[in-house]
């Protein structure tokens, strides 16, 4: 075992004057390790190995480190958020403790994490999440309501397999529908983000056809901007359900390897 | 909905925990410090690379390590390398789930990972370890795409090669007709061009290959590396991998056209494609992006037809 506890990473940031005003997961006191270079990481000191426990413990936990990136974010105005259970060691051979060694990946690494940090100044991460509601767009489709008026007068045999067709048919429509709604919105909403970045995610509600599920980084004051354009893309399509979460910070644009799009001529 | 007002963001926790979650723990997100560390070789402990190697992997199937910077592609080949034995100066280009039907004492389809380097066609299975098929790409005389019924009655495509000694194999794969492809632009055939030939190519994608698009963004345009077919039935459709539907569906758009532009891009040609339509303009480069046009403008009428 080495003689200082291990350091557990919240965040990294640029501002040389932050001093945390949150604590840390379980409560722990926040400190901050600086590297001569000016970066410096948000820790707590740990000694326990990496946190494992029931659901709820972990919601409970991820809340906590959410709070503490938080906290900086709003301090810093930048920051780059680190991943849940990331906890340095000392290196015993070399004799480093573990702010040591992260201060030494601090200042190898300035020149990735400096402009890093520089690009995501004065940012904020928004999620935006379009679904199309299938029943409200089927509703007046021509060949669903003749299938679904044929089925009333049918056996119970024959509506069950008739209820089959339609649940595809009512499916491939919404699909469709999704397919032509989504180069709209996703140009519309890139044009208010320094950058977007789609994901997916498990379905919510069978109901809902997911049609645009991103991520925007967008600068801080164009939050408006986005919210405006949602609310024009709700009036101009009511059957389309909208979820629209944040201001976070950047958690979905500290990554730093991989550059999809960048130029490569 | 008569309200004018702006949506606003909704941060309460309750709302958001499941995609704090999603972002905090398992798709990472962050900063990737475990990635940046694990290559510096500081010691960390409870690091979480599956979201990286996830994002990866995903590129990695369309056979578009391109996409990446020099360093990252060497950190990508390092770890793949740990499973898959490499030869010295041997790329991988491509990787994808896929399997081998073995026809020797029994016959039957073995899974394992299709990986595609500079050099050779890999089915490779890492747990236990054994490499089922290889062939290093020289020997390779012809790959087709062959339609196979399924025992539940579905149509599978599947990869047939033949090598220089005549010998025939059967191979399958996620996604079959862009590792043919890939294999193809490997082997140095035109993709394109080789597509004319094949039986069934009436249904297939007349032209089909790695494309970029231009999105404008707040602060300016991006080039989005993507894949682009063009077929009878949808016209030209772009789209990245890491989207969840396709940018561009000329099928859907009225009275589409097509022009060449002199404007930078991430491709050696000197013109991007240029699309005008009631939906606005976009911008578009490709390799051989005067074939695509051409293509494009012959059969702007079949595209047209197809609306509806």
């Amino acid at each position: 075992m080495s003689e200082a506890a291990d350091l557990y990473v919240y965040a990294v940031v640029g501002d040389g004057d932050y001093r945390p005003t949150a604590t840390g997961i379980d409560g722990a006191p926040l400190q901050v390790v600086d590297a001569p270079s000016g970066l410096r990481a948000v820790v707590h000191e740990h000694t326990a190995g990496p946190y494992e426990g029931p659901d709820d413990d972990v919601k409970r936990w991820i809340l906590e480190h959410s709070d503490a990136v938080d906290d900086a974010w709003q301090q810093c105005g930048a920051v780059l958020p680190v991943s849940f259970n990331v906890i340095v060691h000392g290196d015993q051979e070399a004799g480093s403790t573990p702010a040591q060694q992260l201060a030494d990946w601090l200042e190898t690494n300035t020149s990735l994490l400096g402009p890093r940090l520089e690009h995501l100044e004065g940012t904020t991460e928004l999620r935006v999440e379009i679904s199309l509601d299938r029943a409200k767009h089927v509703a007046e489709d021509p060949e669903v309501l003749s299938l679904t008026a044929e089925m009333e007068s049918r056996p119970a045999g024959v509506r069950r397999l008739l209820s089959k067709r339609l649940e595809k048919m009512e499916k491939d429509l919404a699909d469709r529908a999704a397919d032509g709604l989504y180069p709209d919105l996703r140009t519309r909403l890139a044009q208010h983000c320094v950058d977007i970045e789609e994901y997916r995610r498990a379905a919510r509600d069978p109901g809902l056809v997911p049609v645009l599920t991103a991520a925007c980084l967008v600068r801080t004051a164009q939050t408006e901007g986005v919210g405006a354009e949602l609310t024009s893309i709700q009036q101009e399509h009511p059957s389309l359900s909208i979820r629209f979460l944040g201001p976070w910070p950047p958690y979905s644009f500290a990554d730093m390897t991989a550059t999809e799009g960048s130029m490569t001529a | 909905m008569d309200e004018p007002a702006a949506m606003q963001p909704n941060r309460d926790p309750r709302a958001t925990l499941p995609d704090l979650l999603e972002v905090l723990l398992n798709k990472g997100v962050h900063l990737n410090l475990d990635l940046i560390i694990s290559v510096a070789d500081v010691p960390l402990i409870g690091v979480n690379l599956r979201a990286t190697i996830a994002g990866m992997e995903t590129m990695l199937e369309y056979g578009m390590m391109n996409a990446w910077d020099r360093d990252t592609r060497a950190w990508v080949q390092k770890s793949l390398s740990a499973h898959l034995p490499l030869a010295e100066g041997e790329e991988v280009i491509a990787k994808m789930a896929g399997g081998h039907y073995h026809e020797g004492f029994y016959r039957t389809w073995r899974p394992g990972t299709a990986y595609l380097t500079n050099r050779r066609l890999i089915i490779h299975r890492r747990d236990p370890v054994e490499t089922l098929w290889q062939a290093p790409l020289a020997s390779i005389t012809a790959i087709e795409p062959i339609r196979e019924r399924s025992i539940g009655g579905e149509s599978r495509t599947r990869l047939h090669v033949t090598l220089e000694d005549e010998s025939r194999s059967m191979l399958s794969a996620v996604d079959p007709e862009r590792l043919i492809s890939l294999v193809r632009g490997q082997l140095g055939h035109s993709p394109a061009a080789e597509a004319d030939e094949l039986p069934g190519a009436a249904d297939g994608p007349v032209l089909e290959g790695p494309m970029w698009y231009l999105e404008t963004r707040a602060e300016g345009g991006t080039w989005r590396a993507g894949h682009a077919s063009l077929t009878e039935a949808d016209g030209l459709v772009w789209k990245s991998p890491l989207d969840g539907r396709a940018r561009v569906r000329t099928s859907l758009l009225e009275d589409p056209r097509y022009t060449l532009e002199e404007h930078e891009n991430p491709t050696d040609e000197q013109q991007v494609l240029v699309l005008d339509s009631a939906a606005g303009t976009t911008r578009l480069a490709a390799p051989d992006v005067v074939r695509w046009h051409e293509e494009l403008t012959t059969r702007k009428g079949a595209g047209d037809g197809a609306r509806g």
